[in-house]
Parts: structure tokens; sequence; C-alpha cells
């Protein structure tokens, strides 16, 4: 049973997360005897309890890991081999290793030419398929099925359209364009790649705009379109500014996203990441230089920790924009 | 509420230090196996469980009537990522008592005293095996053998007749040194105006191995890959890319992608094993139609063999019966058996021998069963043992980098070297 304490907020019965109900001499029922001396000692920790199990859960899954990688980040720690503290190390190595800027620049990359596309395309398909005509429940699930499709069937898919001697190929060179090396030239495979990431996620991003749009009052439209606003002006004086703060929040999901981007590349670029390994990504690396029997834990963990310094990075720079934007 | 700090700190020391600790030393365990054969043994196989079931099933059960009181409990792990898997159970010390494994496996493994010396186990079983098969499993460095030979298989090079006649070269006359396939494949680029490529990988370690490259120093200290015949094999391939005799995607291509390629009549060379024969039968019928066989390009003389092993975990708690049943899985007897399921070859001393790898009856099943297991008798295991899979994307990073024009093909290889070298410091 909950009830309304003084200060308005709800509470359980038993939980004395406000004034007393029922304060000495007022009432004489049992619903206002006060718990037991040995009950109310533990009251303050039953919260806890309750939230032990997800606590454990968390702890186990979650903050573990993350502090265990942390750990390792400073030590030279193998598959089978326990490491030895060696400080910075790891990080004074990354600076030298090529591969590690190969990886930070591609990451980098992705974020670049991956968000400014989930952040409008998605917009645009959502104003398109916002609209209520016949039909548009079939458009609305067919823009969405990429997102439940499994990524490596994606990529496999894309990977034989883009083969050297695939549809897309063929097309091209039935037109007289001649055939690309969509999966064998180290840039044309990263944009390749950026493009079925922005594919896959279109239909997601599309969802997450149109519970935006379902807010925005059909009043200010219709008050614009009297003052005489084309639907290019509508969309920049209206539209834009009522879900802004919902493209905030796709810019900041989905540059963590693109920074932390694996199974893309690494279905169309294979294991070792493009030619030369010019595509691999932070987190492709991480992979390769900390899987396998002889894996490199502690340099792999050090990796790690720089992808999640820059994911947080980008996340801080993306939310302080918006808090500028909205002084 | 009031949360107690000292807890908070213990934890958080808990939670630090916790990794630390975990995997443990690399203490070995002890290489008694005698006593008796008895207890619940875990065996571990490679992506064998779809099409083997019934021999394995059958294989455990003769072993445990051979053998009252033990019990095999068969675990079966895909391909894709087999070696990650292992890592975590040795790492977590859930390793499975007897395990299929590579030689390229073995050598972290028994480096981290995971794997059981049979040399000091089980030396009773050495003269059962063929001696280059029972040292495929040792490790430079270390003293002793790690694993049990099981099977091993080699194959042939497989051409597409059409695409040599459409070149204007013999069908029936196929290469049968690198020259001739560097001269056949520049042909075929400039009569197909490039449409047609000869190969679809760039070179790999058992490439270099095959073309008498010396692969690494005699104590397993260095790599040497980097010779003058490493550098004139790379050069040679980079005339081959120059010239689109090798597929414009052999630089990201896999085992699997370059296969592909061949299925689809777009590469007119590659190598396989005997198992590609009923795939391409299967598959892709009017390759099959045009499929020339010829024996695997080596300038040493000596083919390339792949040589699969059984290795007992050196941590078992029930040795005796692990070392048995790794034993019984790869002896004669049950290496013949499999061998007569699957186009695989025995490492067992004089199974060779046996008319079924002998004897020819006019298929073309049976020609490549015995053109491999004839020239299996001297073939070589090239791949290092010690030559990892980031040692592999070195490799393959560096011999992109020539073949693209980005660096020289000795610059390449030196990097290459370097950068396997101090891999192989760390490792």
């Amino acid at each position: 049973m909950k009830t309304s304490t003084a200060s308005g907020t709800t509470t359980s019965d038993l939980v004395p997360a406000g004034p007393p109900l029922h304060g000495p001499g007022h009432g004489t029922g049992s619903e206002g005897r006060r718990p037991r001396r040995g009950i109310r000692r533990h009251l303050p920790y039953s919260p806890w309890l309750f939230a032990a199990p997800g606590l454990l859960v968390v702890g186990a899954f979650s903050l573990y890991p993350f502090l265990s990688t942390l750990v390792n980040a400073f030590t030279d720690r193998r598959t089978l081999v326990p490491g030895e503290f060696v400080g910075l190390a790891n990080f004074r190595e990354l600076l030298d290793d090529e591969m590690f800027w190969i990886g930070l620049r591609n990451s980098s990359l992705y974020v670049l030419g991956v968000v400014p596309a989930l952040v409008i395309l998605p917009l645009l398909l959502a104003m398109l398929v916002q609209r209520q005509i016949p039909g548009i429940t079939f458009f609305r699930s067919a823009f969405y099925t990429p997102v439940v499709a499994s990524i490596v069937v994606v990529g496999l898919i894309w990977v034989w359209m883009l083969d050297d001697r695939g549809l897309v190929n063929s097309v091209l060179e039935a037109v007289g364009v001649g055939r690309v090396g969509f999966l064998s030239d180290q840039w044309l495979l990263l944009l390749s790649a950026m493009g079925v990431t922005v594919w896959k996620g279109l239909g997601y991003y599309m969802i997450i705009y149109l519970a935006a749009l379902a807010n925005v009052p059909r009043e200010l439209h219709e008050a614009a379109a009297v003052d005489g606003a084309g639907p290019v002006r509508r969309f920049f004086t209206v539209t834009v500014p009522a879900v802004r703060s919902t493209m905030v929040l796709v810019g900041a999901l989905s540059s963590v996203a693109a920074f932390k981007v694996f199974s893309e590349v690494y279905l169309m670029a294979g294991p070792s990441g493009g030619p030369a390994g010019e595509d691999t990504t932070l987190v492709m690396l991480v992979q390769r230089v900390g899987t396998g029997l002889s894996g490199r834990v502690g340099y792999a963990s050090a990796i790690s920790v720089v992808v999640f310094v820059v994911t947080v990075a980008l996340m801080l720079l993306v939310l302080r924009a918006d808090r500028k934007e909205d002084a | 509420m009031r949360i107690n700090r000292r807890a908070v700190a213990a934890a958080a020391v808990i939670a630090v230090v916790l990794p630390l600790s975990a995997c443990g030393g690399s203490e070995a365990g002890s290489s008694d196996a005698s006593g008796k054969v008895a207890g619940k043994i875990t065996f571990q196989t490679w992506n064998l469980q779809a099409n083997f079931k019934d021999y394995f099933n059958g294989l455990i059960a003769d072993f445990e009537k051979q053998h009252p009181g033990t019990d095999v409990k068969w675990v079966d792990r895909p391909a894709e990522g087999y070696a990650d898997k292992i890592s975590a159970d040795a790492a977590g010390g859930t390793l499975p008592d007897v395990v299929n494994v590579s030689p390229d496996l073995v050598a972290p493994l028994a480096k981290a005293g995971l794997a059981l010396d049979l040399d000091k186990a089980a030396p009773q079983y050495k003269k059962e095996y063929l001696p280059g098969a029972w040292d495929a499993h040792r490790v430079p460095g270390a003293e002793g053998t790690y694993a049990f030979p099981w099977y091993l298989n080699t194959g042939p090079l497989f051409y597409n007749k059409r695409l040599l006649k459409d070149a204007g070269l013999d069908p029936e006359k196929p290469p049968t040194t690198y020259d001739e396939v560097f001269d056949a494949g520049l042909t075929m680029a400039r009569q197909s105006k490039g449409k047609v490529a000869a190969l679809a990988n760039v070179p790999t370690i058992e490439d270099f191995g095959r073309y008498g490259v010396p692969l690494m120093n005699e104590d397993g200290t260095a790599f040497s890959f980097n010779d003058p015949k490493g550098v004139e094999l790379l050069t040679r391939y980079k005339e081959l890319y120059d010239a689109k005799a090798l597929d414009p995607q052999a630089l990201t291509a896999t085992p699997e992608s370059s296969g592909h390629k061949f299925l689809t009549e777009s590469v007119a060379m590659n190598p396989g094993s005997a198992l590609d024969l009923a795939n391409f039968k299967k598959q892709a019928p009017s390759l099959y139609k045009n499929i020339g066989i010829t024996d695997q390009i080596t300038s040493t003389g000596k083919a390339n063999m792949y040589v699969m092993g059984v290795m007992v975990n050196a941590r078992s708690k029930q040795k005796p019966a692990a070392v048995a049943f790794a034993h019984f899985v790869t002896d004669a007897t049950r290496q013949m058996e499999f061998a007569k399921q699957v186009a695989i070859f025995p490492s067992t001393a004089g199974s060779l021998d046996d008319p079924y790898f002998t004897e020819e009856d006019g298929t073309d099943e049976t020609r490549v069963r015995v053109a491999a297991a004839k020239s299996l008798k001297t073939a070589v295991n090239y791949t290092p043992v010690l030559f990892s899979e980031q040692m592999k994307t070195e490799l393959r990073n560096a011999v992109a980098r020539a073949l693209q024009g980005k660096q020289s093909p000795e610059e390449a290889l030196d990097n290459a070297v370097k950068a396997c070298d101090r891999l192989l410091r760390q490792s």
C-alpha cells in the first residue's frame, strides 16, 4: 500500500522516507505503532538488500571487467601469463605503434563520416513516413528491417554486392563506368563500411525521431504556414528546434557507436583490416592484439582505455554543445 | 544511509587486485601418467560433430568398453574462434582433459605448462607414429613433444582447364614450377585483359617455405624469411599483382573467399586438398567438368602438410585415462577408420602403405588420394609452430604494402621480420 507523505512524495508503509505518518499521541490504532526496535535497526539497509542482486550482476559483469581492464593496462599481462606492473610502458608503446595511429584515424573518420548522416537522414526519413497515408506501415516496417537483421548477415550481403564481380560492379560495368574496387581500395572500403553502418542505423534512429515528431504541436506548423512559411522554412524554424534535443541524443549515441565500430569493417575488410591493415579501427586492434593464446592482454587493455577516454570525451562534447545552445 | 568506507575501500582493493591474481602461475603439472585408467574425462574436438557424430560416439563407446570405469564427455567447438575458446579455457583453468589442437596452438600451451610432455609421460607410443609427425608438436626452446599426432593433410594444385585454354595455354600441361605459375599467370592476365586472375591469395608463410626460403634460425629464436629468396618471391608476386594476374581482392582475401573465387571460375588456380574434390562436385558441377589436378608447387621437392594433434592437459585430474584416450583416438586402427570416412591421412607408421593409399581405381578421388599419400612421406609442415596469428597478420600486411608499392619487397620483409621477432620475444 502506498501513502502520500506531508512533503507530497509517495512512500511505502514500511519505509520511513519522510516525516512519521503518525507521531506520538496521534491516533492509537495499529497503524500508528512504531516498528519494533530490531526491524527499525535494519530499515536503512533494506533498500540495499533489494538492490543487491542487481548490484551483484552489475559488479560482476560491468564494474569488475572495467576495473580489470584498467589494471591490466598497466601490466604486461598475456593470455596465459599473469602480468607484472609496467607503469605507463603500454601507453608509451602506443605512441610509437603505427597501427594504433591508423586505428585512431579510422575510428575518428568513422565518427566524422557516419554521425552527420545518422543525425540528418533518419529525421528526413521519419518526416516522410510520419504522414498518415494508406500503406505507410509497410514502409515504416521496411525501413526498420535492416535494424533487426543480423550484422553478420548484413555484412556478408554487402560484401557479395560490392565484390569485384558483385551486383553493384556488374551494374557499373553494364552502364560503362567500369569496375570499382569497393573492397580492395583502402578508402573506398572504409566508405563502403560507413555506408553499411548508415544503412543499418537509419531505421533505428528513424523510430526515435518518429516519437519526437509526434510531440511537435501541429499548431506551430499551422501558424508558420499562415505566416507564409514554406516546407523548407517550416522544417528549419519549427521541426528542427522542436526535435533538437533528440538530434543531440542521436548524435551522442551514434558517435559513441561509430567510434567503437568493429563488425562492419571486420566483415568487409577481413581480419587483417583491409589492404595492409589500413582500414583497422581501434576496436579491431584490441581484438587482434588481445585475443588468442599469444594475446597481449595488457597492451590491448591500454588501447581499450584510450577508446574509453575518447568515447567519454565525445559524449561530454556533444552534451556540452547542447547545454551551450540551451543557454 | 551511511556506507562503511572501509568496506568500500576493501571492495575496491579486491576488485583491483583480483584481476592480477587471475590466471595463476604457469606451473607445469606432473608428467606422471601412470596409474589406473579410470574416471571422467572431457574430449574437445574442432568442428567435427556435424559430420562425424557417429564415428566419435562409436569410438568413445569402444574406449569405455575397453576401460570399464571411464566416462568420456565429448564436446565439439566451432571452427570460428577455436583458438579464442581454448585461450579462454586455458586462462580460466577449464581446459578439457584431451584437446584437438594444431602445432601453433600447442606451442603457447606447452610454454604455459598446460600441455603434457608425451616424451616423458607416454614415450612407449612414439614408435607407432611417423617420425616427422611425432616431431610436429615439438616446441623450439623447450624439450619434449606436446601432442599425439593425429591426421595429416596435404593437397594438389587445382586448376581450371577452360580458363587455361581460353588464355592459349595447354590445359594438359599445367605449371609445375613457381616460374611456370608466374609465367602462366601473366599470360592469362594479358589474354583476358585483366579479367581472369591466376591466383587469389597473397603468399603466406608456408608459400615462403615451399619456395625454399629459410623461415627461422636453427634455435627458433629469430625469423629469417627476409633473405634474398624471400625478396625474390615477393618481387615475382608484385609483378603478378601489377599485371592483374593476382585477384584485386587478394590483399583482403581469406582462404574461404579465394576458394569461392575459384568455385565461381574467376580465378584459374587454387591450392587445395583431397577434401575439396567432393565440394567441387557438389557445389560447382560446371567447374568440376573442367577441373585439372596437378602436384603441389614446391621448389624444395617437399610438399606442405598440415598436422592435427591431440593434446593432454598437463593439469588433468585423470591423466592416465586422458593419455590412454588420446592414444586410442590417434592409434593406427582408429586413424585408418577415420581416413576412410573423410579425405585425410593417418600419421601412424606404415598406414600410408595400405592399398587404400597406394592403389588407384581410375577415379579422380583415388588419384588425388594416392598422390597426396605419396607426397606425405616426405612432406614438411612449413608453418613454424611459434608463428602466431598476430605474426601472420604482420606478414600479410607487409606483403600487401609491397604489392601496393608502398614499400620495396626487401623493406617490407625486413619490417615484418622485425615485428615478428618482437612478438616472439613478448610471447
